[in-house]
């Protein structure tokens, strides 16, 4: 099959989960009902991966652009492309959903359709956040991925799900109304560019020159910057905006911490890198310094925080700020170290807290209790599982021959490049990660037998299983994936090699052509 | 003066007189039959028919530009578009009325005959440009519906809203009069068209003529629930059984909204700074406190009650527009589709309140929701958008009107009060998912009152699907709309 540059795969791949949650909705049969879901999203991936094939990574271009007018009273249109910022992306959305369906078999057992369907449509709407083009379908995208997320944790999530599901929900609708705003306020502008008429497509923004005054908070550049990046970074989440991301993460059902974590918190990091630092190249050097900042202080403070966490879960989760953190910092240094290693680090944080969140659901699905005070010398009573969490955990401290290291490496020599300081914080996050995730390796798997283990001893019938040839298979991509990413890096980086070049050549009048 | 009455005026006014026509089927026939009452069904049927019937003469004679009786009733494109809303909203709370076990059936022709006469004075009130005509159309629909609001038979709360609705109404229409009353003594016209032409300048120069409009725009912001004149809304929309409740918060509002936007049209507030400010701050003041009043409510219709105040707050915004604007046709079809959407939003939330009440002394509460989506999926979905809608979340309509809306009031220079309102919707979300929380994610019991509510059913299924597809695709509307106003 061939897909020439005319074709609609990119419609197809953002409707096609959409057509899944009405076949899901409608499937009469409850017990093939998981099975259909693989499928669907294992057919999903295929499509994907028929775009990646057709990719051509040699231009910055936007490829397998599709336009048609939607509401033309105010030009805004259906307008999805593709480039090296969004394809990874993409792929990362699509590659996690099987691992998701196949993650979630056996912890999900009530309303097993309704979370499908959710599922689905979620999906849908993060892939076509990531592939919009047009300001008013964005935002449209954005706002929808709320809905499936918000049932997702309220449905199916644990004891303070509705709390949690709440502050999500109204945390990131706060963020991004503003963004609307500003968006309404740009579209008034363009009839400058596009010689009198109205326009909602991303391509007229960004000729757009909006006034800028070094040190005037209130001209129109600020203040479109600060609302799209308050939007952004309370996604990401950045510091001191985070606070909804823990609840949201503890009380999230497994499936939903590893969308959270794995996509849900990239479109944020996406929107800096598609919206913000092309549209207001003044402000976003200007106002460099600030995400810089808070960058390296939701490292150190997310890693501190996670070190005296009781609840792996939340260590996790808070591990995620920190993460997040060095995602920020690489892109606000902006140099091609730092936003290589950004655009490769969200990939990476996506396969490895989504993996670690699939681990530490599988250890709850058996044992109840996520305290990591409980635990202890488990390695003797499951040894397959013990070898894939320190797998994953070396991917998310950056050891060599991973992926987390080549992603955090790039970006710490962007920081070495833009401030000996910054790269000396961000180090610090480095040693700190260290320092907490092995600390949680210790104890869960190594030292004197826990109570739980203790019981799985005496008590036959709370035995501890090692892990099902089903769990080896929702594990087995990821550390297949975090060895490949850390071996052939450039297998993944040439893809978006060009993007990236391209905005920091041109990032005063930036760009983009069709193709 | 001569008057004279020839075909035209006839075609265009046959809405009216249909509807009262149809309004003494049900009433003549039961006064003959010994008065006994025919079956419900039968007056559903006529009532439909006659307000199907007046909708088909709208459109056909409605937008055609055409002002009749002497120049006291206009027939254009706000006069078409808003009396299809108010004749539809109507027509579905009478649907909704036929089904709620609080509707005295004994009453049924009763009760049909001041709905359609209510619809009737709408249809007068749109389209008048004569104040005093203005006036006329104001008193038939409220009449008629404060009658209404006192038609439940055990329900003392009923009888209380009406009582309060008839005098707070009545007053504000005395101002509305009195302020009338300043207009012509200041200007000699009463006549919009003619206003048009001198309002900007005469509120500069006559102190009498600015207290007419301001006396004027306080009975109108009475009407349409603008703090702080809103203080009836939540009492008379909680006591009022709930499908009137529906009609007045849909029908009623579309109705004095259009006649609201009509003076506004005068352009009489670009003569007066002071009077412009003041309204900015009345729409300010009426989204907040409608959202922070909403946000501790736990009884599902004083939560929409005041849900329906932060409404009137948004269209304020555009009606402010409106009267800034030099060509206003773009804000006042923001106004327009605004109005739309919250009429089919807010007749599925009331239809489905309407569906779960048990009886007349039953009112649904935000806990009394809990498992209504495992018992009734369907209707529960329909909810759940009703309210995303309302919250002004894509991809569903509201969101859409929200952006034309907002969209109007930042091409104005209106960008803080577009700041406002958006803030507002971040509130406002947290009351609009307690009611999704308590469906899908609490254990309960909560199911419809009657399995075999079907046209209720039907009603709120269609308004659902009118939410979702017409808002994915409401840029042919818009324009339709926009194409009729201009």
């Amino acid at each position: 099959m061939n897909i020439g540059a005319s074709s609609s795969i990119l419609s197809l791949i953002i409707f096609l989960p959409l057509l899944f949650a009405l076949v899901i909705s409608f499937w009469p049969q409850r017990q093939t009902l998981r099975e259909l879901a693989l499928g669907f999203s294992l057919i999903q991936l295929a499509v994907s991966l028929l775009l990646l094939r057709d990719f051509d990574s040699t231009t910055a271009a936007l490829q397998f652009t599709e336009q048609f007018t939607w509401i033309e009273r105010f030009g805004i249109s259906y307008f999805v492309g593709v480039d090296g910022i969004s394809l990874m992306l993409v792929i990362l959305t699509t590659v996690l959903m099987p691992i998701m369906i196949l993650g979630s078999w056996k912890s999900i057992s009530e309303q097993v359709k309704g979370f499908h369907v959710a599922l689905f449509v979620l999906q849908s709407a993060m892939l076509g956040s990531f592939l919009a083009m047009d300001a008013i379908l964005f935002y449209v995208f954005w706002e929808l991925s709320l809905i499936p997320m918000y049932f997702i944790v309220g449905i199916w999530g644990g004891a303070r799900r509705i709390y949690a599901t709440v502050k999500f929900f109204i945390y990131t609708m706060a963020g991004s109304l503003l963004m609307l705003l500003a968006i309404i306020f740009m579209m008034r502008l363009t009839p400058e560019v596009t010689g009198g008429a109205i326009s909602a497509s991303l391509l007229d923004f960004y000729k757009l020159e909006i006034p800028f005054i070094a040190g005037d908070f209130f001209t129109p550049q600020t203040l479109l910057f600060f609302a799209f990046a308050v939007a952004f970074a309370i996604k990401v989440p950045l510091f001191p905006l985070h606070t909804w991301l823990p609840d949201a993460h503890v009380e999230a059902p497994t499936p939903g911490s590893v969308v959270l974590a794995g996509v849900m918190l990239k479109m944020g990091t996406y929107g800096f890198l598609r919206w913000v630092i092309p549209l207001f190249p003044d402000a976003s050097s200007h106002y460099a310094w600030l995400f810089i900042a808070l960058g390296l202080v939701g490292i150190i403070y997310g890693a501190l925080v996670a070190m005296i966490q009781p609840d792996m879960k939340k260590l996790v989760a808070y591990s995620s700020v920190s993460h997040m953190g060095y995602v920020i910092l690489g892109l606000f240094v902006m140099n091609v170290y730092g936003m290589g290693g950004s655009l490769y680090q969200m990939l990476n944080h996506g396969i490895s807290t989504g993996g670690l969140f699939l681990l530490i659901g599988m250890i709850y699905e058996r044992t109840h209790s996520r305290e990591i005070s409980k635990y202890g010398g488990l390695a003797a009573a499951m040894p397959i599982f013990t070898i894939f969490f320190i797998i994953v955990t070396m991917s998310s401290i950056a050891v060599p021959l991973t992926n987390g290291f080549v992603g955090e490496f790039l970006i710490l020599m962007g920081a070495y490049q833009y401030s000996f300081t910054a790269s000396i914080f961000a180090v610090t996050g480095v040693i700190l990660g260290a320092t907490y995730m092995l600390w949680m390796v210790k104890n869960i798997f190594f030292g004197p037998a826990g109570e739980i283990v203790k019981a799985s001893e005496h008590d036959p019938e709370h035995r501890l299983h090692d892990m099902s040839k089903r769990e080896i298979a929702v594990m087995l991509p990821i550390v297949i994936l975090i060895f490949w990413m850390g071996l052939f890096p450039n297998t993944i980086m040439d893809y978006s090699k060009q993007s990236i070049n391209h905005l920091l050549q041109n990032k005063q009048n930036y760009s983009l052509e069709v193709k | 003066m001569n008057i004279s009455i020839g075909l035209a005026d006839i075609l265009l006014i046959s809405p009216v007189i249909v509807l009262f026509l149809f309004s003494l089927i049900p009433l003549t026939t039961k006064v003959l039959n010994k008065n006994v009452e025919q079956s419900p069904a039968t007056t559903l049927v006529v009532a439909l028919m006659g307000l199907g019937i007046a909708a088909g003469l709208l459109i056909l004679f409605g937008g055609s530009d055409q002002t009749i009786f002497n120049g006291q009733l206009l027939f254009d494109g706000l006069t078409k578009w808003a009396g299809l809303i108010a004749i539809v909203s109507a027509a579905a709370g009478i649907v909704l009325l036929y089904e709620n076990p609080s509707t005295p059936y004994r009453q049924f022709s009763e009760i049909i005959f001041l709905a359609l006469n209510s619809v009737a004075g709408m249809l007068i009130l749109i389209s008048a440009i004569n104040l005093i005509t203005v006036f006329i159309g104001l008193e038939l629909m409220s009449l008629s519906l404060y009658l209404m609001t006192a038609m439940s038979q055990e329900q003392k709360l009923s009888k209380e809203a009406a009582i309060k609705y008839f005098v707070l109404g009545s007053i504000a229409s005395a101002i509305f009069l009195y302020g009338v009353s300043f207009i012509f003594g200041s200007t000699n016209t009463v006549n919009t068209a003619e206003l048009m032409q001198v309002a900007a300048q005469t509120i500069q120069a006559d102190k009498l003529f600015l207290f007419g409009i301001i006396f004027v725009v306080i009975g109108f912001c009475f009407k349409v629930s603008i703090a702080p004149f809103h203080a009836w809304t939540p009492d008379v929309y909680q006591g009022a059984p709930t499908p009137i409740t529906a009609f007045m918060a849909t029908a009623i509002k579309t109705a004095s909204f259009a006649a609201f936007l009509r003076i506004a049209a005068t352009q009489v507030f670009q003569g007066s700074q002071n009077l412009v400010d003041v309204l900015q701050w009345l729409a300010v003041l009426t989204m907040t406190v409608g959202n922070v009043a909403a946000l501790v409510q736990t009884n599902l219709k004083r939560t929409l009650a005041y849900s329906s105040v932060a409404h009137s707050g948004y269209i304020f915004i555009g009606l402010i527009t409106v009267g800034l604007s030099a060509n206003s046709a773009y804000s006042a079809t923001a106004v327009v589709f605004y109005l739309l959407t919250y009429a089919v939003m807010s007749i599925g939330a009331f239809g489905i309140l309407s569906m779960i009440e048990k009886s007349e002394n039953d009112f649904v509460t935000v806990d009394g929701l809990a498992g209504f989506a495992k018992k009734q999926p369907a209707l529960a979905l329909c909810f759940t958008i009703f309210l995303i809608s309302m919250a002004g979340l894509p991809p569903v309509l509201g969101f859409f009107g929200k952006l034309y809306l907002f969209g109007a009031a930042v091409s104005e220079g209106l960008i803080w009060l577009a700041l406002w309102g958006i803030l507002n919707s971040v509130i406002a979300v947290y009351y609009y998912l307690r009611p999704i929380v308590s469906m899908y994610m609490k254990p309960g019991d909560t199911d419809v009152s009657d399995n075999r509510l079907y046209a209720s059913t039907i009603m709120v299924i269609a308004s659902a699907i009118f939410i979702v597809v017409v808002g994915l695709f409401s840029g042919p509307l818009f324009t339709m709309i926009e194409r009729s106003l201009s």
